[in-house]
Parts: structure tokens; sequence; C-alpha cells
């Protein structure tokens, strides 16, 4: 069940499920999907915290609202909020960024960071691509290169009510207007991630065709004492294709902490 | 009814490679662009406007950017070579795609600039620009039209403040010292135009009261204007045909046959210009919420038709000259065919005061391109400025 909360003028919806330790879940660009086993699984050892992105589901994106920065105030804002201590600071993608911008400011609250396939750095050179630019594709190419099995990732959208239509599409703005430009990345934020310190994790789908296990390997050069690990016959999206793995690969983490 | 004539230079020998490819624009490589070629199409292309001025015609210039359809990559420079060599025509830039342009002071100073050189002949657009637009210039398409009205009176401001400089601290843009010169001779502006296809930017133009235009959509166009006249009426004045234009391929000739072949060969660059790939369509915040739920629900083979008068769905890329008339995107035939259909389309329309004159569309030969502006400019336009609202022209005859 969702609920909403106002942060810092913000009203967002947020999922929430489960017991035990906080973990607060960054969504990736194609939305929270709440009603895929992920949340369910991460919910069955952790107290799972998951906000719609300002613009996504049901949160509001104000007018004042545009950077990945405002992204990493406003949860900073949210676990102070809800008093969050010794949480998990999770995200997937477009999520991922989004919680290395808030680790590099502040992790009082946080044990331990844990990034599956984040975007948001810049490692190559000025005609390397580090992250396919999912907006020149069409949507059949960016689905092979998103999943390992793109069918698992289907949705018929002609069958969807206009209210979550309507969701999905201003997501999909908010998105561009978050990551257009430089492409969803942070031409600084890899100078930054010297400053996390807490334990991160980096979690890989073995078949991302978004971001390779190369750009993953450079976030875990920048960032003190991180590991990481891939997953199997996953893509970008390893919580929603390989959910129990996933979870399991969290718990182990976060047992660690 | 005034009468624009315009064509979009586009470069038509790699039309065939780009349709085999399934895309035109963006993403279809310039080895398929021999530049030399290039060279002579232009001067070719700009010999035809300059020709307008010589038999009444005003001219009209758009610009389009990676794509075999559209040479003109700048309105203002291809308007600047048109500017010297005319003396009559008004010159309309239709127009600077504004929040696709990261300086707007720079996109007034270039307005002012040719207002001087043609001794105040110049109209401006100021456009929001096809969805493919966005990609080759690496737009944001999210918060477009907020970008687009921010740059929109930034624009207006600075062509006519004459007592800068002032400063400009906006969402998007930021300025210490805006203070251009030349300043334009038409004050506070020259008359200002804005282009869609939807009843929000009818109302959004009679806000402003800008002309409207809107491009090979007859369907679309009437609950345009229809929803101009009414948000004027709202405030409390009578928006004429002066506010409405509409943009048709037009081929005239001696006979109707040979009217009607021009506009067949005209009708080409409609078959073309559309083919764009998949993504570059419907770039995240382009289009309404509204308009992208219908989307999502139609389904991902859904392509987009325009309909007939009678409601019919039709294919742009394969329509006959017959179907293109039927969606009022050709007025073709004779001299008295096309004032004939002019005549009838602004009774249906409520009034129409502006006729983009859509008369090369690139295979059209420079022979007959020449003969169908001198036909159209002899014969047809002269007549058409005797139309006013369709009520006037009734009461005439």
């Amino acid at each position: 069940m969702s609920r909403h909360v106002t942060i810092s003028g913000v009203s967002l919806e947020i999922e929430e499920k489960g017991q035990g330790r906080p973990l607060l879940f960054l969504h990736p660009g194609e939305g929270l999907q709440p009603n895929r086993p992920w949340l369910d699984a991460l919910a069955r050892n952790h107290h799972v915290i998951a906000p719609h992105h300002p613009g996504f589901g049901g949160s509001a994106l104000p007018d004042w609202i545009g950077t990945v920065d405002d992204l990493a105030y406003l949860y900073l804002d949210l676990a102070a909020e809800l008093k969050l201590e010794n949480a998990v600071l999770a995200g997937n993608c477009f999520g991922g960024w989004i919680a290395a911008e808030m680790a590099v400011r502040n992790t009082a609250r946080f044990a331990g960071l844990l990034l599956a396939a984040p975007l948001g750095i810049k490692v190559g050179g000025v005609l390397d691509r580090d992250i396919t630019d999912m907006h020149a594709i069409p949507r059949s190419a960016f689905m092979r290169l998103a999943w390992a099995d793109p069918a698992k990732g289907e949705i018929d959208y002609t069958k969807l009510p206009d209210t979550e239509l309507a969701g999905i599409a201003r997501g999909r703005e908010a998105l561009a207007v978050f990551g257009w430009k430089p492409y969803m990345h942070n031409p600084r934020l890899k100078h930054w991630l010297h400053r996390i310190d807490i334990p991160t994790h980096l979690i890989w789908g073995e078949q991302d065709g978004i971001v390779s296990t190369a750009y993953g390997e450079a976030w875990k050069a920048e960032i003190p004492s991180a590991t990481m690990e891939t997953i199997p016959d996953a893509g970008h999206y390893p919580h929603w294709e390989q959910p129990d793995l996933f979870a399991a690969r969290v718990r182990a983490f976060t047992d660690r902490l | 009814m005034r009468t624009w004539y315009f064509s979009e230079m586009a470069y038509h020998p790699a039309w065939d490679k780009g349709l085999a490819r399934g895309s035109l624009r963006v993403n279809f490589p310039s080895e398929n662009l021999d530049p030399q070629e290039a060279g002579t199409l232009l001067n070719r292309y700009l010999d035809e406007f300059a020709l307008c001025d010589d038999v009444g015609l005003d001219i009209m210039v758009n610009e389009h950017h990676s794509t075999a359809t559209c040479m003109t990559v700048s309105v203002p420079m291809a308007l600047a070579v048109i500017a010297r060599e005319t003396t009559k025509a008004r010159l309309l830039s239709l127009g600077n795609p504004i929040a696709n342009r990261p300086d707007p002071v720079r996109v007034a100073e270039e307005m002012a600039w040719l207002d001087c050189l043609s001794g105040g002949r110049i109209e401006m657009g100021l456009v929001k620009g096809a969805p493919y637009e966005i990609a080759p210039a690496n737009s944001n398409p999210g918060r477009l039209m907020r970008r687009y009205w921010e740059a929109h009176d930034l624009i207006i401001k600075a062509l006519s403040t004459t007592t800068g400089p002032f400063s400009w601290e906006g969402e998007f843009y930021q300025y210490r010292a805006v203070n251009i010169w030349p300043r334009p001779i038409q004050q506070p502006t020259p008359p200002i135009w804005m282009t869609g296809m939807s009843v929000e930017t009818g109302i959004m133009a009679a806000e402003k009261g800008h002309v409207v235009g809107t491009l090979l959509s007859g369907g679309l166009a009437k609950p345009m204007y229809d929803a101009y006249r009414k948000r004027a009426r709202e405030r409390g004045w009578e928006a004429g045909p002066d506010r409405m234009a509409y943009a048709a391929i037009v081929g005239v000739g001696n006979t109707r046959e040979e009217g009607l072949r021009r506009a067949d060969i005209i009708a080409d660059y409609v078959r073309t210009a559309p083919v764009v790939a998949e993504p570059f369509t419907n770039p995240p915040g382009y289009n309404s919420i509204g308009a992208n739920v219908a989307m999502l629900k139609a389904g991902p083979r859904a392509h987009r038709m325009v309909t007939d008068r009678n409601g019919v769905p039709i294919d742009h890329r394969t329509a006959t000259v017959g179907q293109f008339m039927d969606t009022d995107t050709v007025f073709a035939g004779t001299p008295d065919d096309v004032f004939n259909q002019l005549k009838a389309f602004n009774t249906r329309m409520g009034g129409v005061g502006h006729l983009l004159f859509f008369g090369q569309g690139g295979l059209l030969t420079h022979q007959d391109a020449k003969e169908n502006i001198a036909l159209f400019g002899k014969e047809v336009a002269p007549r058409l400025l005797e139309l006013g609202a369709p009520e006037e022209a009734a009461a005439a005859e």
C-alpha cells in the first residue's frame, strides 16, 4: 500500500513493506513498478521504503525541482523525516545515480550503499558512450539491451488504466528533465565518489546492455573499498529480472553491515 | 488571403536511400549527400525564391536539421540572401525553433538585423519545432514549452527595449546586459507568428494575438482556428482571417493535368518527409500527457494518420494527389480550379488570411517550379487577396 508524505514541500508517493533494517530503495528510470515480485522479495528481510521519484507515479514534480542534486537533497530530507538509522541506501539505474549523489553528501543515516547498475558518472572520452542512448533506439531494441529475457519485461500498455498510463508518461518526461543533458550523468560526480565513507556494494546483471560491467568496474575503482558482483540471467534491472537472487545478494550484503 | 511561397530546399537525390533505411532524418549519414550537388540545388532554390518578388508573392523560409528533406539549417542565413535579392516581398521566418536555441538574444539580434537589411519586411515566427528536431539540437524535451515561453518573452523584450541594457535572470536563460544593436525598424517588434496543430496552440496564440499557422492538416486546422477565435472573443477582440495561416502544396498549370502533375511531384515531399526512425518521433515531454496516453493505448504499431473531409484516414506516405486534395494538403489544377478550391477552403475554415504556398518539394524541375510560381502569382494570388472572411467574400459576389 502506498501513502503520501510531503517533504520539503514536495508530495511524494511512497511504497512501504516489510520488517527489519530500513532499506530506502530508489527506482530506475523505468519507474517503481511495485507490483513486480521484487518488492515482496526484498521486504522479507527489510523494511523497504520506496518513493516514486518526483514526476513518477503519484509523486509531484514542482517547477523548481529539475536536477538530480534536488532529488539527492529531497531524499536526504526524507531519510531525516522518517528518522532512518543504520539504514541501507539502495538504487538501480537512475535511482543508483541519485543514491550516489546522496552518499557523497551525507551518509549519517545509512550503514551501507547498494548500487545496482547505476547511471551517473562519465568514464570514457568525448567520443565514448558509457551509457546507451536509450532515447535514440526503438523500444524493441531498448528492451533487448535492458533485459536478459525481454519477454519478462514486456508490459501491455494497451491494457493499463489511463491514470497509470498518465503516470508512465509523466515519469518519462521527468526522466528527461533530470537526465537529458548531459545524458544520464553528472560530469563531476566521479570526482566526489571518494567521499563515500560507508560500505558500498555494486550489483550488475551479466547481460546488462545499458551500462556494461566495465562501467561498473570504474565505479568500484572510485569508491573506497567497494565490492562488486554480477548476477546471471539478468540485464539492467536485476531486481526485476532475478528478484529472489537479487534479494539474497542484498541480504548477504546487509548482514555484513 | 496573402500568399507566401516556400520550399524546404530539400536534398532529394538521397531520398531513395533514406526511404530504404527507413529514416531520412537524424540518423541518416551525410555521406549520402554530395556537397557540390547541394550547392547547385541551394542556388537553384534561392533563384526560385527570388522570382517571387517579381510576381508579387511574399516569401516564407523554415529550417530543419540533419535531414535530406530540408537543407535550410538557418532561417536567418537564407533570409539574408533573399532580402538582398528582393525589394517588395515580405519575408517570413517560420521560423526560429526557439526552445532549441541556446541563445534567444542572438535570435533577437538576427531578426532585428534582417529587419533593418530588408527595410522592415520581416515577419518573425517563434516556433516549437518538430519532435525530430530535439535530437540534432540535443535540446531537453522535458519542460520544452516552459523554455519556449521564456525564450519568447526574452526575444520580444530584447527587440522592443530601446533603453537597455536590461538583465534577465530566468529559469532557463540568464543575461546581465541585453542591449541589441541594431534594433528592428518595425516597432515594438516585427509581426509574430506561431505554428501548431492543436487546440491548445490556438488558445495560446490567441492569448498573445500572434498569427497562428499550421501545416498540411486540414482536419486539425479548423479546431485550432476555432479555438483561437473563441479565445480572442473571450478576451474582447475579434480575430480576423489575418491571424490564421495554412500551409499547403499548390500545383497550378495552364491545363488541369499540368497542375495536377506538378502537385503530384511536389507531394513526393510529403510522402517522404514523415519517414523518420521511431525513437525521434516522440521524445518524452514533447507531446502532452494526454497525447502520450492515447499513443500508449493505441499500441506500438499504430501510425498516425490524417483524415479527409469525410473522416476517412489517409496515410501521407502513400497518398495519391486526389487523397491529398481531400485532406486539404494539396490544391491543384488550373488557376480557376485552384482559386475555387482555396475559396471553398477559406469558407470551410471560417477565414484564413495567409496561404503558405509549398511550391517546390525538391523533385520539381526548375522550369516547372518557375512556371508554378509565375502562374500562381499572376493568375491566383491577386484574386486570393480579395478573399476576406467568408461572409465578406460572399457579400462581395
